[in-house]
């Protein structure tokens, strides 16, 4: 009888490990056949795919490259192109996040640090091309990742970028279950997510436990450089705006930002609570369900962002 | 009630239990400082008393008042945010009358985070504490002890009712002197 329990403790603990979700290929970015568009047509989502040689005046306008959050794909951006088109007074360079947008294994087997080079790539590339007017925009965890760059001095080799705008960025999470992550992870194995219909094909439905200790690890990473002090490349400006209420990125992540980073000058940066319960209240697009007040407030910081860049 | 009258509560509290303590010979009273680091965030410091007697159930119930704060800790010179947590627990010893001990208990009290600037005013700055605590407790020859110990917050913070640097997990480590032995 003894055995029989050893013997059932090791298949429910098997069981419990079990780390292959099932995958439907037709409607999943998790399976084979949907991808980010990026992948297949990135001329319509890089600047520097779009314009390869670029003509004077596209090298003067300002360049925004936008980063996504953590299992999520260009689509988070795909609302500030459209508003981009309106004037075409900037462009926007969507950046995939590297080992996102596609199948379920690629996305386990990429760290952050793969996440963070298609920032990198696309950053070189603008620079080679000879765009001087530059800004990277960070939601969620593409906020991290920016910080890191600044952090590291990654800029002191490269031209600053002039701005840095982060909308909702997560430093802290606000389900702390994610903070014990390195001791359940290895139990639980992936853990699942429900999408609107909306978001379907633009999220991953399953996010493997070793993309989420990556998660952890560099937000904690993060958390610990703002302790120390992080201070922005010359003449460059930081603007952070938050969700006052975020089921995903504790607020007070924006908090740790204000103090943690320095303008160059030694100033304080700017952070703006917004009134809003959505995690990254820029993209309003495949949600179920949100405000007009979601929009007006989506609108006016992409208003906001513009008229930083354009001055 | 407000922080005030909390922070006067519970130093009202602490110097009561000295007092009963020196009246009564049948008291423990152990005083000392502790160290508190929470899993993925914060070193807190600060320091605590533990006090049983023989007359309620053969020291096998101890109570506990403690202030601990991030000031003392990882926002000593840093820009981590500071933060106060007061606390009250009770713990059950098993082994109540050997060196080492074993213990178990519930804390509960108030959190603070100070985040010093209006632009957080909307988010969430106090909460109440509740925790579960398990450990081990260890008595010299002479009259200090250490203990360790890990406990879990029942209640975490979400960044939208309560702090988000309420986080769950965290383990301590307290260093008393025997004032009353």
């Amino acid at each position: 009888m003894k055995v029989f329990y050893i013997y059932l403790s090791l298949l429910i603990f098997l069981f419990a490990c079990n780390s292959t979700p099932e995958i439907d290929d037709a409607t999943m970015l998790d399976g084979k056949i949907i991808s980010d568009s990026s992948l297949i047509h990135p001329e319509k989502y890089l600047i520097s795919a779009k314009y390869p040689s670029p003509d004077a005046s596209q090298l003067n306008k300002p360049v925004l490259i936008a980063a996504h959050g953590y299992s999520a794909t260009t689509f988070e951006w795909d609302e500030i192109r459209t508003f981009s088109n309106t004037d075409a007074s900037f462009l926007v360079s969507q950046v995939l996040l590297g080992g996102h947008g596609r199948d379920y294994a690629d996305f386990k087997a990429a760290t952050w640090k793969d996440w963070q080079s298609s920032i990198i790539i696309e950053y070189e590339k603008l620079e080679k091309l000879g765009y001087k007017k530059i800004y990277l925009a960070g939601s969620s965890t593409g906020a991290p990742l920016i910080i890191n760059l600044v952090k590291e001095g990654y800029f002191n080799q490269h031209i600053a970028p002039k701005g840095i705008f982060l909308i909702d960025p997560i430093i802290v999470p606000a389900n702390k279950t994610l903070t014990l992550v390195g001791l359940l992870g290895p139990i639980l194995g992936y853990s699942t997510t429900e999408l609107a219909s909306g978001e379907k094909g633009k999220w991953y439905v399953y996010r493997p436990q070793e993309t989420l200790q990556q998660l952890m690890n560099l937000i904690d990473m993060t958390r610990k450089d703002l302790e120390d002090g992080i201070t922005l490349p010359q003449s460059s400006f930081m603007k952070v705006y938050k969700s006052s209420v975020d089921d995903v990125a504790d607020p007070i992540s924006a908090l740790m930002i204000y103090k943690g980073i320095k303008t160059a000058t030694g100033a304080k940066i700017e952070v703006e609570m917004e009134k809003s319960k959505l995690h990254v209240f820029t993209r309003l697009a495949g949600r179920d369900n949100y405000a007009l007040a979601d929009s007006i407030l989506q609108q006016k910081v992409f208003l906001e962002m513009r008229n930083k860049m354009i001055q | 009630m407000n922080k005030t009258c909390i922070k006067y509560l519970f130093l009202l509290l602490l110097f009561s239990n000295l007092s009963i303590a020196q009246d009564n010979k049948s008291y423990d009273l152990g005083m000392g400082f502790r160290t508190q680091k929470t899993n993925k965030l914060y070193w807190e410091n600060g320091i605590s008393t533990d006090i049983s007697s023989q007359s309620i159930l053969n020291k096998k119930l101890h109570l506990k008042l403690s202030y601990l704060s991030s000031r003392f800790g990882s926002a000593l010179n840093s820009n981590a945010i500071k933060q106060d947590n007061y606390i009250v627990g009770l713990d059950w010893r098993f082994r109540a009358e050997k060196n080492f001990q074993i213990f178990t208990g519930l804390n509960s009290g108030y959190f603070h985070s100070d985040m010093e600037d209006p632009i957080f005013d909307v988010l969430p700055h106090n909460s109440l504490l509740f925790s579960a605590e398990a450990g081990a407790f260890y008595k010299f020859h002479f009259p200090m002890a250490i203990s360790c110990s890990a406990a879990y917050n029942i209640i975490n913070g979400n960044g939208i009712d309560t702090p988000g640097t309420l986080f769950p997990f965290y383990c301590q480590v307290s260093a008393f002197y025997f004032i009353r032995k």
